[in-house]
């Protein structure tokens, strides 16, 4: 008998049956599967059948069949088997379709979408399927699913990290929360030896996160997302407004592109003199070298001291 | 899932009985969906798909009496189950497909300009709400997403002129070259990757395929004339093509610089003294390293090509004139 064949009729029989069944049940109603001569054999194979099942995620339960728990029974119990009722529209359940597919295979998530695609009357809206993928999330990889099982299950990791400016340092964390923002997921929690709240980027964390011990909770009105500030020039919030003067090969763009932009007034040569918000620190001073002679900073002066700061030192 | 090199024979039954337990269900409730429908959806070869229902078709509960065994059939193309009552209805998701699901889906609804957010949306609150704590114990209250990008004004065009097949005339700003040119292009695919959402297109003016970054576009504009599709990749591919003209710079990245690694595709990365990190990184042109490193201040140093600090110090003076 086929191995696939035996773990169906298994799931099948248990699941229909009322009460468990003991192993000797089991074998009676399935000799073709269990039924060869050898009774340890038989026992090793269901055995082995029982750990594909759990792999499987078939909730399979193991049961007293008497008052005094002198026997054991295995069961399936139909509630907590069967998927709750969820009826999807077409438009909802391909758009779950794209979610799993984007951003490279993961198994997990497109498995999830197949097991849904059952509450679906009219399939997937056209082109869903087949037509090249739109879009790409976050890469969900196995620092990620490690940090969100450690928040449901309410319990502290500890996991390398190395900051942005190259520091690496053990982490032991209460996680809150995770947000995903400009393209990166962060870990938001209680930074134990630091006593302090602290967003963690996911892809700064080396090695695995290990779970350690229990977490405490978040304190009152908590929102992980006002831990993870990023400004238009990378994080920071933003305070003051700056004044830039941009080249007309460039202008359109950081006017266009850039949240909270606004145009003060365009100068005869074209050249567009723009308001924007400014990030405490450097940042800002950055991202306008980076249109080199076709940005200008015209204010406030501490900007434009910056930048020079830059280009001497990039001079030498 | 193919692909890979299982250990045992027993780890493939396992991946068959995942996909059975999915599988049937389905067609259970949906009678007669074609074969061809059923590879697409459920990602399998049509050949293990026959050879799992052929199984299927002996199986059943035990006893296996009249009436117990699995009923299918194959005509036409197109599959029917009988017989299932138990498999009815699919397995619940792991908490492990769940997560991933749900974590895909809430980073992919904060896309800008993503046609398919609201519908996503709500769907993901029927998840939250259907799965509920035992599923996703306290996470869904735990995650958020935010939204920071706009949407390129261009899309829409440009989603329309990939659909028709429809030449376009782009004014585009390249960041390799600091310039703003008008092109003619081809585009093939939008998609959106790391933070931006792209085109995939044949480029006239330089007679090659091009990736385009959509907010950089600043116009779109039909010239009236169709194309024949070339088969451009798009989602997935590498941003960054390397090509023969590619030259390797070295640069000497101080702490404050170390996001350099993290932004760029670099080829070789070591670690120095003092948290300084040296990068070897792939440019087919060196105005946008030398706009790179001007904006680095002395956070950076070049340590090759020779030619790339002699522009970073010319581009610095030029620069330095407007503060005067």
């Amino acid at each position: 008998m086929h191995p696939l064949e035996r773990l169906v009729n298994l799931v099948a029989l248990l699941l229909e049956s009322r009460r468990p069944l003991t192993f000797e049940q089991i074998r009676t109603k399935m000799p073709e599967g269990y039924g060869q001569d050898d009774l340890q054999s038989a026992k090793r194979m269901f055995e082995r059948d029982k750990d594909v099942l759990r792999d499987v995620g078939v909730p399979i339960e193991v049961i007293a069949t008497d008052a005094w728990e002198v026997e054991q029974g295995y069961a399936i119990l139909k509630d907590r088997y069967y998927l709750p009722e969820i009826d999807f529209t077409p438009e909802e359940i391909s758009a779950l379709f794209v979610a799993a597919h984007a951003g490279g295979p993961d198994d997990a998530a497109e498995q999830a979408v197949r097991k849904l695609l059952y509450g679906t009357d009219g399939g997937l809206v056209a082109g869903a399927a087949s037509a090249p993928l739109a879009a790409e999330a976050g890469a969900v990889d196995a620092r990620l699913t490690a940090a969100a099982e450690a928040i449901a299950e309410r319990r502290s990791v500890r996991f390398a990290y190395r900051t942005s400016r190259g520091v690496e340092s053990e982490r032991h964390v209460d996680p809150w929360g995770l947000v995903f923002r400009a393209g990166h997921w962060y870990l938001v929690g209680l930074d134990r030896e630091r006593d302090e709240i602290r967003a963690f980027r996911l892809s700064r964390a080396g090695g695995e996160l290990r779970l350690d011990g229990e977490a405490g909770p978040p304190p009152e009105g908590f929102r992980a997302v006002e831990h993870v500030v990023v400004g238009p020039f990378g994080p920071g919030e933003p305070e003051e407004r700056a004044t830039v003067a941009f080249s007309p090969d460039v202008a359109w763009w950081a006017t266009r592109g850039v949240l909270g932009a606004l145009i003060q007034d365009t100068r005869s040569d074209g050249w567009v003199k723009v308001s924007l918000p400014a990030a405490p620190g450097d940042a800002l001073a950055s991202w306008i070298l980076s249109f080199g002679p076709d940005a200008v900073a015209v204010a406030p002066e501490s900007l434009r001291a910056e930048i020079v700061h830059r280009l001497e030192a990039a001079r030498r | 899932m193919s692909g890979r090199p299982r250990p045992a024979a027993t780890s493939r039954a396992s991946d068959r009985l995942r996909r059975l337990l999915v599988l049937v269900p389905y067609l259970v409730k949906h009678p007669g969906t074609e074969l061809s429908e059923i590879t697409r959806l459920f990602g399998v070869r049509e050949d293990e798909l026959t050879s799992d229902l052929n199984l299927l078709f002996v199986s059943g509960l035990p006893p296996y009496g009249p009436g117990d065994l699995i009923g299918v059939a194959i005509e036409d193309g197109r599959v029917w189950i009988e017989m299932a009552d138990y498999f009815a209805r699919p397995l619940r998701l792991t908490r492990a497909e769940a997560l991933a699901l749900y974590l895909r889906g809430t980073a992919l609804a904060v896309t800008p300009g993503l046609r398919e957010a609201t519908a996503l949306a709500s769907a993901l609150r029927k998840l939250e709400e259907r799965l509920g704590p035992e599923t996703l114990g306290e996470l869904a209250e735990r995650v958020e997403a935010a939204e920071d990008g706009r949407p390129s004004e261009t899309l829409d065009a440009l989603r329309k002129a990939v659909a028709t097949n429809g030449r376009v005339r782009i004014e585009y700003y390249a960041a390799s070259s600091a310039e703003t040119t008008a092109r003619e292009v081809d585009p093939e695919e939008v998609f959106f990757a790391i933070g931006n959402w792209y085109v995939a297109a044949f480029d006239h003016r330089s007679g090659e395929e091009r990736l385009f970054r959509a907010d950089r576009i600043r116009s779109v504009e039909p010239t009236g004339e169709g194309f024949e599709p070339r088969g451009l990749a798009g989602a997935g591919r590498a941003l960054y093509t390397p090509t023969e003209r590619d030259v390797p710079v070295k640069l000497l990245l101080h702490p404050a610089a170390r996001w350099v690694a993290e932004y760029y595709e670099v080829d070789a990365e070591t670690e120095g003294a003092g948290g300084d990190l040296e990068v070897q990184l792939p440019a087919s042109r060196l105005e946008w390293v030398a706009r790179l490193v001007l904006r680095l201040g002395g956070e950076a140093e070049v340590l090759s090509p020779p030619e790339l600090k002699d522009r970073v110090r010319e581009l610095a003076s030029r620069t330095k004139e407007l503060y005067e």
